[in-house]
């Protein structure tokens, strides 16, 4: 494995790790904005320009960008999050240089009329599809109690009436604030061309404008409240908790990864063998988010009806017992064991790896090999976690649940 | 291809892969990837939600959770650690023909890993306390696809469109997982759970003589009857909905076509890609990308050993369902008319690049060889399958889809209202 970088002048950072033996490539488009980033009346901009970023240019329509990516048997799609904005694709290694000019094309978008307005339509659908989802609705509900008042608490997708309200221009102004080459990076992994890649990129991107972006940066505790939702047509209770946790940019977010492990994984931790393993709850597990500048331990629980007391009795519990004695050295090493294997499968892959080079460079800054990642798990040590669990106190969270209306559950 | 350290014969020897036959008859096959560091095997044991006899259904899915809960001389909690301990991605799934049990890990540990999956396949403790754990977190999954519908209508479509009990819900039926006896699972455990019976497929880095001998010491002893065939009955209603007070209707739509080992199989694959590959696909154009129907439609291949058909999802608000399953029912039917070249070039590199793009993974290839050898009897190397498509013609696909039109639908909603069936007016939901 080869690391490659280049910087343009204008701050455009180009980013690859070569892999000759792969049979892939993948690249992506990486633009340092999500729903943290946008202003509370234009609540789902970034998701919505991701998408019209795919209805074309002024010399492409919709339907000539999809030919123009199926052609090359790409697997491209694109994602929003609450901080970034992602566009990829997977390749065979003869397409790459192709579908990297087509995606750098289309960041200048021509955002037609007709186009946004069929494309609300479509993003209306995707909300009403979210809202049939109550796993997913619990996080979004449970996200914005924790965050309440912080940028980190924004939805991605933004709400009917703001989606329904958003125009051309301010989907213009916000990418011309945002889509900025010293907001973004490209990325490549896999079987490619650095000289080639690089120079295309250059070739296309140097005549772009620079400007001051900013982002609210800052740790956030979370505001520790509980809330429940009664409501129609649901069979299950579903639970979200939000702990506090370390930033992407903070080393301990090794030790945070671990403990979620610990505590979360769908098999062998905490939470499988007082709540799965003895049928209280469905399902049960945390995870790490790591992000700019803090970060949040978040935990999906699912239920049957009536049990939610008690499985957030039982987590109750574990965390206590979590705070007062602490993990053991088994389950430690365990969790190294799962999590470690989990990476090497993941970065197997040039998809996967991208992912993980893209996202170290754009938080850290530095190109770190799955040697180093697993070195600096490894090295994490019981005193270690067990010092998180109290600084975070682990016994504090935000909890939201969502459960059947009274007698309208099956 | 790896021969090191081959101590035990090959019944055939394959150019691009490994494959043994055991004297019982268990299918051990091998997929050999270069530049990885990782193994992943699987075991498809012939005990799916159709080869459960009839009042059990769910009994699949209760197997899948009651095997880990303790095996040899390990409790539950034992087994599940030994298996964390080695860094293992599991892999549990219920279909209609399988239960499909297998893992993911750094090469060093395959050894280990298939030692400790032994035990779970011939010496599960099958404690009737546990048993009771696993039936009711069966029961809870049953209840938890209420609260996706997404998901809920596609494994319903399934049961309705396969003659009964080839599509029978892998998940199951709360009622009969509440009259489950442990004794009576058990022996249904100990009928369908045969390694001789069993495939079993590895890919990535490992060394196969000694897989085979592994396998050999672990199963060689098992032996067991074939199967009883199943005798397929009448396929389901034509059209159920599912009453549901959500967002959306969730339309699930399905018509048959040709088999895996039929000579038109690349055809029906090209076909459906052209329907339903990419995002210049003509479903998505059409309902999304020209009306802004659906943020999600899509259509694959779907096929069993005995049947086949074309699987479509289309979600969308209740005033844009019935517009949404006429749009996509005139796609089916017209599929043959304006064939292009290039839709067809389109089609061809979708499907042969994401074959490329999941033969990288250990994971996915190990599943790919055994789902091949269940449905043809052989695992096909990529290069025949990449050829097969390129011989693909507009020519030939209209000659096929003159031959099996896709003009027959099994049509499931779940939502508040029924639609009206387009081709069928008057009749009531089921």
């Amino acid at each position: 494995m080869e690391f490659k970088r280049h910087k343009l002048d204008n701050g455009l950072q180009i980013v690859a790790e070569l892999n000759p033996s792969a049979k892939s490539a993948a690249v992506g488009l990486f633009i340092k904005t999500g729903a943290r980033d946008e202003p509370d009346r234009y609540s789902g901009i970034s998701h919505f320009l991701e998408h019209m970023i795919f209805k074309g240019t002024e010399r492409l329509d919709a339907i000539a960008v999809n030919e123009a990516f199926d052609r090359t048997g790409a697997h491209f799609n694109a994602f929003t999050t609450e901080e970034n904005t992602v566009y990829y694709a997977a390749v065979l290694p003869e397409y790459l240089e192709q579908v990297t000019a087509l995606w750098i094309e289309l960041m200048r978008p021509a955002l037609r009329s007709g186009d946004l307005e069929l494309e609300r339509q479509v993003i209306l659908q995707e909300i009403a599809m979210y809202k049939d989802q109550p796993d997913r609705q619990v996080l979004e509900q449970c996200r914005s109690l924790h965050y309440d008042g912080h940028p980190c608490g924004k939805i991605v997708i933004g709400t009917d009436k703001t989606v329904s309200s958003l125009t051309a221009d301010q989907i213009r102004s916000y990418l011309q604030q945002r889509y900025v080459p010293n907001n973004m990076i490209v990325a490549f992994a896999g079987n490619l061309d650095w000289d080639r890649c690089c120079g295309l990129v250059e070739a296309s991107c140097s005549q772009w404008q620079s400007a001051d972006t900013d982002r609210q940066v800052g740790h956030f505790a979370g505001t520790m409240k509980s809330q429940w939702e009664d409501r129609d047509g649901l069979s299950c209770e579903h639970i979200c908790l939000m702990h506090q946790a370390v930033s992407a940019q903070d080393q301990r977010r090794f030790m945070a990864a671990l403990l979620a492990s610990i505590v979360g994984d769908d098999t062998g931790s905490r939470y499988y063998w007082h709540l799965v393993d003895n049928a209280t709850a469905l399902s049960a597990t945390m995870q790490y988010w790591p992000m700019d500048g803090t970060g949040a331990l978040c935990s999906y629980l699912s239920c049957r009806k009536g049990m939610a007391r008690k499985v957030l009795e039982v987590t109750e519990g574990i965390f206590e017992d979590l705070y007062t004695k602490g993990i053991g050295q088994q389950e430690l090493e365990r969790a190294k064991n799962k999590i470690i294997s989990a990476l090497v499968i993941r970065d197997e892959v040039p998809m996967g790896r991208l992912i993980d080079i893209a996202m170290n460079w754009l938080y850290l800054g530095q190109y770190r090999t799955i040697e180093q990642e697993v070195r600096d798990l490894r090295s994490v040590t019981v005193e270690d976690i067990n010092r998180l669990i109290k600084e975070l106190d682990l016994r504090r969270f935000t909890s939201y649940v969502l459960r059947p209306a009274n007698g309208k559950g099956n | 291809m790896h021969t090191a350290a081959l101590r035990v014969p090959f019944s055939k020897v394959m150019p691009t892969h490994d494959q043994y036959i055991m004297p019982n008859g268990m299918v051990v096959l091998g997929q050999p990837m270069e530049a990885v560091q990782t193994a992943a095997f699987v075991f498809m044991l012939p005990a799916g939600s159709s080869r459960m006899p009839e009042g059990t259904c769910g009994a699949a899915n209760v197997i899948a959770d009651w095997l880990f809960r303790g095996a040899g001389d390990m409790d539950s909690r034992q087994l599940c650690d030994a298996l964390d301990g080695l860094g293992l991605q599991r892999y549990t799934a219920v279909d209609h023909t399988h239960l499909t049990i297998g893992a993911t890990m750094e090469a060093s540990h395959l050894h280990q890993a298939l030692g400790l999956y032994g035990e779970v396949i011939s010496r599960p403790w099958l404690d009737p306390e546990q048993f009771e754990l696993a039936r009711q977190l069966a029961i809870d999954e049953v209840k938890a696809l209420d609260d996706d519908p997404q998901e809920k209508v596609l494994l319903e479509l399934k049961e309705r469109f396969y003659p009964y009990p080839l599509g029978r819900h892998p998940v199951g039926r709360i009622d009969q997982l509440q009259s489950l006896q442990a004794q009576h699972v058990a022996s249904l455990l100990g009928q369908h759970i045969r390694p001789s019976r069993a495939i079993f497929g590895v890919a990535g880095m490992y060394d196969f003589g000694q897989v085979c001998d592994q396998l050999e010491a672990l199963f060689g002893q098992d032996s067991t009857a074939g199967p009883e065939p199943i005798r397929p009955g009448p396929v389901g209603p034509r059209y159920t909905h599912i009453p549901l007070e959500s967002a959306q209707v969730h339309i699930g739509l399905m018509t048959p076509t040709v088999g895996p080992a039929d000579p038109d199989y690349y055809h029906a694959r090209v076909t459906v890609s052209i329907l339903s590959g990419g995002m210049s696909s003509r479903l998505f154009v059409q309902v999304r990308e020209k009306r802004g129907l659906c943020y999600a439609v899509n259509a694959r291949y779907h096929c069993l050993k005995e049947a086949a058909g074309i699987i479509c999802y289309a979600g969308t608000t209740p005033p844009h369902a019935q517009q949404t399953l006429q749009i996509i029912i005139d796609q089916f039917r017209g599929l043959s008319q304006g064939l292009t070249d290039s839709e067809l070039d389109r089609a061809k590199a979708g499907l042969k690049s994401g074959l490329i793009l999941s033969s990288e993974s250990s994971t996915r290839r190990a599943a790919a060889i055994c789902t091949d050898y269940h449905l043809l009897g052989r695992v096909r190397d990529l290069d025949q399958i990449k050829a097969a498509i390129d011989a693909v013609t507009i020519e030939g696909i209209q000659d096929f889809l003159a031959r099996h039109p896709f003009d027959d639908f099994t049509v499931v909603t779940i939502g508040p209202n029924p639609v009206e069936l387009p081709w069928d007016h008057g009749i009531q939901a089921a």
